[in-house]
Parts: structure tokens; sequence; C-alpha cells
């Protein structure tokens, strides 16, 4: 099994009456992204292109999704949302990078993350470089909201696969050719490294989607990375701005990329196990020991374990890596620090015992000092800080819109002073 | 030779005990109690020139005074403790070179490893005592020695007895997270059994307080890190994060009716809790008790945070401030919901 993306690099953006990309420019038409978004639960949606650069905001981000689609009407993308839930992660892939569809506003339990498009903080989020286009919404009267999120979901999805539909007939600015894991052959001496990565699955609005289905209940599940790069795994998960994995960092997993640059090199990339992040202890230990067991099946010799959130999520990670030690895999935790605002307190709420190998990918409570910027999108205030959206504000790192990525997106990390 | 100003609390300097706990702070000449044996050790060379005392109770909240008035005699080192495993005054001693290092006054503060404070320095320096204040002798010799290496401008190490924390600083590395974990995993395989970005944190183990003997003449606190909150959260808790906790009446109270309170708790589904707050806060029960003649009285007020990723470090100040508090109010037992 073997998948091609073919890469369209997006320079440039705008609306227009037709849906179209040519020469890199990206134009939208309202009035279709709008049929595509169309639902009961939703009384208005408003679209807006937002770019690197500009002095803008956006605030109470929910998921971002990069646009990617298979053929006409998604053709296997996204499945259980677009298209039918069969497996994926073959074939051509057609991905306009360089772009997002970005939903924001208020969804119950979401916690506020915002991401600047100048400034000190754009470097620190993947939306800060992409052309995002971001849908606004009001809630129809009397719509639940576990309705108006289900609408978002559907209709950012189904816009992100439309707008990579105009790249069907567009020469690709690059060809990827990309290997599949292969759990069963091991490619001579070299050694076989994979990734766990963890699914907070904490209920609605706190929630990740695998083949279209909530993850919640699930077991512990070997994946084929072209699998996250078809869109299987999607995001419902809106707690921890800085600490959550969106659906576009699922479909450009960052562990996943860097295996599969080593594979053949200095690794043999042995394979994705995705597992949920259950609340109580129990299920954390047994989801633990058979994600192990997965790893072990698959001739993993070490991996390296991504979470999902904080505190609850710390717990998850560390009995995973302490259960791949048990059976005799090397475990790396990416793990980001809850230090203080000085980065004296104790950097992880739970640490493992017999696997210690860890990285850091930043401390959540280092302050950020952020400017004023001209423009607002999701919100006209920024809740927590009862701020106007676009003042000039001090935010602790764990409110940027994946700054400590726990798949390792980032730079960040923290040292002894 | 250089001037010392010493902090201590109000039973070392020879005021009182528990009862004036509220009293202070005040500034006297010279070394008192412990001070003027770290004087003796610290002649001719260096001088305690003042000694400042707070009490235990108010010391933590009074830091700028007691800071203001340690400057104003314009010292050369501020001097804290040592203050063994005591928790406020440990606390104290720990805000107070927090405070101190931030004007940019040298300071030292001396507690033991175990002590609850510890971590409220920052990276302010601070060496070890003995555990209780029956090692008073050997820690002041301790505490002496590192004060005269500070004062020659040497760095203090573990073989000083320095403890605490030293603050991680927050970088920009050259390659992503997921590269370095990659080089991290093949390290290891490679046999570098050691390699890690991240140190194993210490932890506490708290040992619980020996059970009552007697529950029907005891007043009992309920106390939550639920983050319920009267409906309109007046004091706007933190429903993340949280620096501060609050204090609510329940005085009079039989019952927390929903649509009174609610939880603003960002850590989990809060449905259940807003339906009936009790499921956070068991007032209802603890009424009954208290009508049963189980417990004699439930304390008049309840306190609560938020514990959704709350530094370590707040949680034990938090942890401090509670305890001292309900101790004072005379209060025998808390009951802490956790969610």
């Amino acid at each position: 099994m073997a998948l091609t993306r073919l890469v369209h690099h997006v320079r440039q953006v705008g609306l227009g009456s037709q849906t179209s990309l040519a020469d890199g420019v990206l134009t939208v038409s309202v009035d279709q992204a709008r049929l595509l978004l169309a639902d009961p639960a939703l009384a208005e949606v408003r679209l807006s292109w937002v770019s690197p650069g500009q002095s803008a905001r956006i605030v109470k981000i929910l998921d971002a999704v990069e646009p990617r689609t298979k053929g006409p009407g998604g053709a296997g993308i996204f499945p259980g949302f677009v298209s039918p839930a069969r497996p994926a992660g073959s074939g051509k892939t057609h991905v306009l990078r360089g772009s997002a569809v970005v939903t924001a506003g208020f969804l119950p339990r979401a916690q506020e993350g915002l991401v600047d498009l100048s400034g000190p903080a754009a470097a620190l989020s993947p939306l800060g470089a992409t052309h995002n286009l971001v849908v606004e919404f009001v809630p129809a009267p009397g719509a639940g909201w576990e309705a108006v999120d289900a609408a978002l979901r559907r209709g950012s999805l189904r816009l992100a696969a439309r707008l990579a539909e105009t790249a069907l007939e567009v020469e690709p600015d690059e060809v990827e050719e990309l290997p599949s894991a292969s759990p069963s052959v091991r490619h001579g001496a070299l050694p076989r490294v994979g990734v766990v990565t963890n699914l907070q699955t904490q209920g609605l609005f706190k929630d990740v989607f695998v083949y279209g289905r909530s993850f919640g209940s699930a077991l512990p599940t070997l994946l084929d990375p072209g699998e996250l790069d078809d869109g299987t795994v999607v995001s419902g998960q809106f707690g921890h701005p800085a600490l959550k994995n969106p659906t576009f960092m699922h479909q450009n997993h960052p562990v996943v990329a860097e295996l599969r640059r080593r594979h053949g090199q200095d690794l043999d990339f042995a394979g994705v196990v995705i597992a949920p992040e259950p609340v109580d202890q129990a299920a954390k230990e047994l989801i633990s020991a058979l994600a192990a067991r997965l790893c072990a099946a698959a001739g993993f010799d070490a991996a390296v374990v991504t979470k999902e959130g904080g505190g609850n999520a710390d717990a998850d990670i560390a009995l995973k890596m302490d259960a791949l030690a048990d059976l005799g895999i090397e475990a790396v935790g990416l793990y980001a620090e809850m230090a203080g605002a000085d980065g004296t307190g104790p950097p992880v709420v739970v640490a493992p015992e017999r696997a210690t190998a860890m990285v850091s990918t930043g401390n959540y409570d280092h302050r950020l000092a952020l400017p004023e910027m001209d423009r607002a999108y999701g919100g006209e205030e920024l809740t927590l800080l009862r701020a106007p959206a676009t003042a000039a504000v001090e935010v602790p790192t764990a409110v940027v819109y994946c700054a400590l990525s726990p798949l390792g997106w980032g730079h960040l990390t923290a040292r002894p002073a | 030779m250089a001037r010392i100003v010493h902090y201590i609390n109000q039973f070392f300097a020879g005021v009182g005990g528990e009862d004036s706990a509220g009293a202070g702070p005040a500034l006297v000449d010279g070394a008192a109690g412990p001070g003027r044996r770290l004087a003796e050790l610290l002649a001719p060379e260096h001088q305690v020139v003042a000694t400042v005392w707070c009490g235990d109770d108010v010391a933590a909240g009074r830091v700028t005074d007691v800071v203001e008035l340690a400057r104003s005699v314009r010292p050369d080192l501020v001097v804290a403790g040592p203050a063994f495993t005591s928790g406020r005054y440990g606390l104290a001693c720990a805000r107070v070179a927090a405070a101190v290092r931030q004007t940019g006054v040298p300071v030292l503060a001396c507690m033991h490893e175990d002590n609850p404070g510890l971590d409220e320095a920052g990276p302010a320096p601070v060496v070890t005592s003995g555990e209780v204040a029956r090692r008073m002798g050997p820690s002041l010799d301790r505490l002496a020695n590192a004060v005269r290496k500070l004062l020659a401008g040497e760095p203090l190490t573990t073989e000083d007895g320095r403890i605490g924390r030293l603050a991680r600083q927050t970088v920009t590395a050259d390659a992503s997270a997921a590269r370095r974990a990659v080089d991290l995993a093949l390290a290891r395989l490679g046999g570098d059994a050691a390699a890690t970005e991240i140190p194993l944190p210490r932890f506490d183990r708290v040992t619980p307080a020996p059970p009552l003997a007697d529950t029907s003449t005891a007043m009992v606190a309920l106390v939550t890190e639920g983050g319920l909150v009267p409906d309109d959260n007046p004091d706007n808790l933190e429903s993340a994060r949280a620096t501060r906790w609050l204090r609510y009446p329940l005085e009079g109270r039989a019952a927390l009716a929903p649509g009174e309170y609610r939880s603003i708790h960002g850590g989990f589904s809060t449905a259940w809790a807003n339906e009936d707050p009790h499921r956070i806060l068991p007032l209802d029960a603890g009424r009954e008790l208290e009508a049963e003649g189980a417990v004699g009285r439930l304390f008049g007020e309840y306190f609560v945070t938020s514990g959704n990723g709350t530094s370590i470090a707040n949680a034990r100040r938090f942890g401090i401030e509670w305890a001292a508090d309900l101790r004072r109010s005379g209060a025998r037992a808390a009951i802490l919901t956790a969610t």
C-alpha cells in the first residue's frame, strides 16, 4: 500500500464568483461555500480569508482542516464524514498546502485558543503561516450545541474537500511518494521505530473521530500512516488550545513525517498506533497495555508516544510509556511542561516510572506579550481576559493554538536557566 | 563588612506562639532569636544589623511590607529562616526570598527540602535546614557557610545544601520536537539510558492525618477543587490554570440549589454538577450528619478553586493557605472533594 501526495502550494487567496485554483491563487465562492455549510443547526455563517503577515487575530478557534481530496466528491477523503467509511490511505491525494479551513466561535467546553497572523505568536502556530478560510457562525434558534458542533465538523470537512477539488486538473507543484509502514517486514538491521498517538476522548466537545466514529469507547488501533493523510482521524476536541491536535495536525502528523523522512536511512518506520484517552484509571491501564501489545506485534523496537491535553493526558502517556518499557520497547514521550510562569515548578503532572525519556515541547505557563491587532475573527472578546479580541494582551503559551503541539510540530522546549 | 537583615517568624523572635500569629511585621535592631547565633558565626566579617519578624498567619500576605522594612536599613543580604518543615513559616520565607530577589538585593532562604513552601522561592537560592527546630545548631552552621560563600560571590551548589528548583526557561530549539523525539528514541536504542530533555520530577508523598478520635464534637469544613461558585461567578474564578482560591458562606444554608451555584471548572462536563451542586460540594450530606450529631458542626464557609491545569506550586500554596485558615478557625477536619 502506498500513497502519493500531489501538493499544490497556495500562494494567494481571494473570494469570487467561482471556486477555483490557478497559478497558486485559490478563489472561493462564498455562495458555494455556504451551500456546503448549510445545516438546520446553523442560522448563519460568515467566511473570511485571514493570511500570514496581516495584523489579525483569530480567537475561539475550534478545528482546522487542510483542504485535500482524492477525486470528485472526495473519492475516499475524510472517510465516515465526506466519503463512505472504507479503508483509506492509498492512491493519490491532492493537497492544498499553505491553506486551512478554520472554524471559530463559541462552543460549550471549548477552551479559548488564539492565533496571531503577525507578531511573536505567529511562528508558534501552524496557522500563523497558512491562508485561513475562517468560518464564523450563528447557531439556529433552539439548536442544541451538539448539533451545532456536528454541523460545523461536517461542513468544514465538505468545504475542505471541495476546495481541494479545484486542484484535480492542475499540475501539482510537488509529487511526494510516501512509504507505507510495514508491520510484517523488517528492513535489514535498522531499528524499527513507530509512533503511538493518544487521542483525547472525554465526551462531547472533547472527542476525536476515526472513520467517522467517536473513538471514546474504542480499543487501540494500528493504522497505516497514509490513513492519517486521508483524514481518517478528525478532531472534535476543543480543550487545551496549545495541547490539542486539530484535524490539520493529524493530516500532517509531524512524528509520522519525521519517521517517513528517515525511513530506510537510520530507522525503519514500524507503524502508527492510535489509542483513546479514557477518563478512568482502570480503562487507562487497559488501553495502555493493549497499545503496547499492538506495538510489540508490529515489531516496534522503539515508539514515540504523543498525548493530547494536560493533566489527565499525562497519566495516559506515562502509563503507555511504562507499558511499552515492560514489553522491552523503548518509549519516548512528548510532554509539554507545566512548570509555572517562572519555570520553577515540577514540569510534569504524572511522570512515567520505568520509561524515562521525555522531550519537552515548552512550558505551558510561559507568558507571552502579544501586540494589538487591527482585526479579529471568531468573536469580539477574549473572554478569558475580558478584553477586546484585538487588544494587546499577556497570555500563557497555553492559549496559543498548537504552540506546545504534543505531536511535536513546534520548536519550543525548556531548559535549565 | 556586609550588612545582613534576618527574617524570622513571631515564635523565633520571642514575641509569642499561636496567640501572636497575627502580629507584625516589625523591625528590631540587631540580631534576635536564632539570629544571635548566626551573627556569632558570621562575625567579625559580617554583621546582622536588623531583624524583621512577622506572625505566621499574616506573613505570606504581608510580603511587600516585610521587604520594605528589610530594605529600609540598606542590607547587602537578606537571610530568611531556617523554617525547617513549618508550612506557614516556610511559605513566608520563600515568598520573602522571591520578592527580595526581585528588588535586586541578594537573598538566601533556609528550610528543609520537604517544606511545602519551598517552590514559592522560585529562582531565589535556598539552602536546606534540618527537619525540626531541634536541628537549629547544624542548620545555622550550614546557613552561615552559605552566607559567606554567597557574599564572596561564589555560586551555591548542592554541596552547600542548595535545594529548590532551578528555573526552566522556554527557548526555541533548532529541530522540531518531533525530530528530537525520534533522535532521542535512537539514542536510547543506541544504549544511552539516561538521555532525556526533562528530568523526572520529585513528587510529595502526603501522609494523611490520623482519624479524629471523636467527630461528634469536631467542626468539619467542606473544600473543593471542583470550581463550584455562585451562579454568576462574581469573583471570576478561572476555569483553568487557577491562580486563586475563593471562600463563600454556608452559614444558615441547608442546601445548594441548582441555578444558584454552578461549576465553572474547565476540565470536565459540568452538566451533572450543575443539575445538583451537591455532587461537587456535599452540603446536603454534611447537614444530615450535623443533624444526626455525627459531626459537631460544619464550618460556616467553603473554600473553592479549579483544579485544572493548575501548577503544582499554586496548588501547594492553596493547600498551605487552606490548612492555616482552617486551623485558625478551629476546624478539626476537612472533606476535600476532587473531580
